[in-house]
């Protein structure tokens, strides 16, 4: 068995009194694709800003690809190549779509001195390949709703991660807009790097995890196939049984 | 045009170099304070227009490299140069050992948190004895306005190069990446702290090294004159008027404000203060990129750019 590109041991994060992520245990093998669900406030996004160096854990540790990183911060995780998409998007709002992408090649996983015309050569590979090229030189604050979705995985995987986060990536889309942002993640994970994907369409992780874990008050009630996982009694009740979809 | 501008900006620096062989004295000490209002908007733009940060502590840097220059002659009999040089190092240590924790603030806490630190270092200024207290310095006189103008000159120079290079390296663009949002820069691989350090040392090495060669023309500063707030809005002015983020834009604006002032209190000088108070409410209204950005778009998108930009403010 080969070791994990991530391992997440017995992480929790406190905010004031409540303990949004509680002693939660993650590994993630390299080239899987994880789905982690959970109803509104499970901790998700906290676990995401946990891994990303956003947030820095309460107790517990972080080890990526044999390094501690629970330290580290934020920047210094993407270069090692952790990428992440925020929930609440966060474009750079008056540069074009293309310097967006850039921003990730640019920095990202590269370290040295990269020109700015390289940086955008590849910026514009990734843009023809989440299908944005057309738009490559309107500002990202004039994208509508699933441009910008792409965008975001764009400007991630310009960075050239091994392992990938995506936070609700779908949320706001229209049924035909998710099946194109569907598409657009398998493109993704063709290129063999892990993802830890947070989605409420049972539909949408069904289709694109491996594996599924399911948190609640922030603790890690149930980990398996996505089969297994949906037709647990206790993650219908903990989750679906409030809002299925 | 792309290919002109290069030529056209040689031919004006070539008018300009020869500027104190071809015009009258009055002209040529207008020239020189406006070049190192230029200066200073430049300076204002790598850590203001570029990285986002509005700081109220740039005149801070003015005041320090004046006082630099002032202690190093008066009190040391050091010459100029090595005064240049103590205020430039002051100027450095200030912005590493400041920058830190108020670079930290977002916002209006950072405009806030610098506005104070202006005040402060006045107070500290006034009270110590190596700068005469709140009675000031008097420098060295030394007639050569010539002198003065080239070196204003050349520092401005300087300072455009530097934003130009800023403009197409990685570094410049990480600033620009701070600006438009600095969580999505920070978790792309930005190391925004050190990033917004260099940015404020940066801009601190032009504006003190403007208040170095300020404080030996005119030969006389005090605490209120060196750390002068007024002198800050000025140069925010002049760079939002131009266009910060750009290269030129701050050049251009403290060029055209400068004329625009002189011009008007050399005529009306009470109607003028507030004519020009509208004209700029009226110009970040219209245009709240600058003259270079409404330059670049305006005949591709016509009146409607005045338009659009209205709506932005939702008035
Ligand atoms: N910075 C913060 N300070 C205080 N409390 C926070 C903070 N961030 C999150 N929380 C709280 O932690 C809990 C978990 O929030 P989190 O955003 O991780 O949930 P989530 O699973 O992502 O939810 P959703 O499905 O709505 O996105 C919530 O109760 C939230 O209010
Ligand atoms: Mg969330």
């Amino acid at each position: 068995m080969s070791t994990p590109i991530l391992s997440l041991k017995n992480i929790s994060k406190r905010f004031g009194g409540l303990l949004a992520v509680n002693g939660v245990n993650i590994d993630i093998m390299p080239g899987e694709t994880v789905g982690l669900i959970g109803p509104n406030g499970a901790g998700k996004t906290t676990l995401v800003s946990l891994i990303s160096g956003t947030l820095t854990p309460t107790t517990g540790e972080i080890v990526f690809q044999g390094h501690n990183i629970t330290a580290l911060p934020a920047f210094e995780r993407a270069r090692l190549g952790i990428g992440r998409t925020f929930q609440i998007m966060k474009p750079f709002p008056g540069l074009t779509v293309l310097d967006n992408v850039a921003v990730g090649a640019l920095y990202g996983t590269t370290t040295t001195n990269k020109a700015l015309s390289q940086a955008r050569d590849e910026a514009m590979e990734w843009l023809r390949r989440m299908d944005l090229h057309s738009k490559a030189q309107q500002r990202a604050e004039e994208l509508g709703g699933p441009d910008r979705k792409r965008l975001e995985l764009a400007k991630a995987m310009a960075m050239k991660p091994t392992l990938l986060l995506l936070d609700e990536v779908m949320a706001g889309l229209n049924l035909v807009e998710i099946d194109e942002v569907i598409e657009a993640i398998k493109v993704v994970r063709e290129t063999g790097i892990s993802i830890l994907v947070i989605e409420h369409m049972m539909k949408v992780i069904q289709s694109l995890s491996d594996r599924l874990l399911v948190l609640h008050h922030g603790q890690q009630i149930m980990a398996g196939t996505p089969q297994d996982v949906l037709n647990d009694p206790r993650v219908i009740e903990a989750y679906l049984g409030k809002r299925r979809v | 045009m792309k290919r002109l501008l290069p030529l056209l900006l040689i031919i004006i620096l070539g008018v300009l170099t020869a500027l104190p062989w071809i015009a009258g004295p009055t002209l040529v000490q207008f020239a020189i304070n406006a070049l190192m209002l230029a200066t200073l908007a430049q300076g204002w733009n790598i850590i203001g227009g570029f990285a986002g940060y509005a700081s109220f502590g740039n005149s801070i840097f003015f005041g320090l490299g004046s006082y630099g220059v002032a202690i190093a002659m008066v009190q040391w009999n050091l010459p100029f140069g090595v005064g240049l040089v103590i205020g430039v190092v002051f100027s450095v240590l200030f912005a590493l050992a400041m920058g830190v924790p108020v670079l930290r603030l977002r916002g209006h806490y950072f405009a806030i948190a610098t506005l104070a630190l202006s005040q402060v270092m006045s107070a500290i200024f006034s009270n110590l004895d190596i700068a005469g207290r709140n009675i000031g310095l008097v420098l060295p006189l030394l007639r050569s306005d010539t002198l003065f103008y080239e070196l204003s000159l050349g520092l401005l120079v300087i300072a455009t190069l530097t934003v130009f290079w800023l403009s197409r390296s990685r570094f410049g663009f990480g600033l620009i990446a701070i600006r438009e949002n600095e969580d999505a820069a920070q978790s792309m691989g930005v190391n925004t702290t050190r990033y917004k350090v260099l940015a404020f040392t940066l801009a601190g090495i032009f504006s003190s090294l403007a208040g170095g060669i300020h404080a030996y023309w005119i030969t006389f500063i005090d605490p209120n004159s060196a750390f002068d707030l007024s002198l800050n809005v000025k140069m925010i002015i002049m760079a939002v008027f131009g266009g910060p983020g750009s290269v030129l834009g701050p050049v251009i604006g403290a060029a055209l404000l400068s004329a625009i002032s002189e011009l008007l209190s050399s005529t009306l000088s009470s109607v003028a203060s507030l004519f020009f108070g509208v004209v700029i409410v009226i110009a970040v209204i219209l245009m709240p990129k600058g003259l270079t950005d409404c330059w670049l778009r305006f005949p591709v998108t016509g009146w409607r750019y005045f338009i659009h930009n209205i709506r932005q403010h939702r008035l």
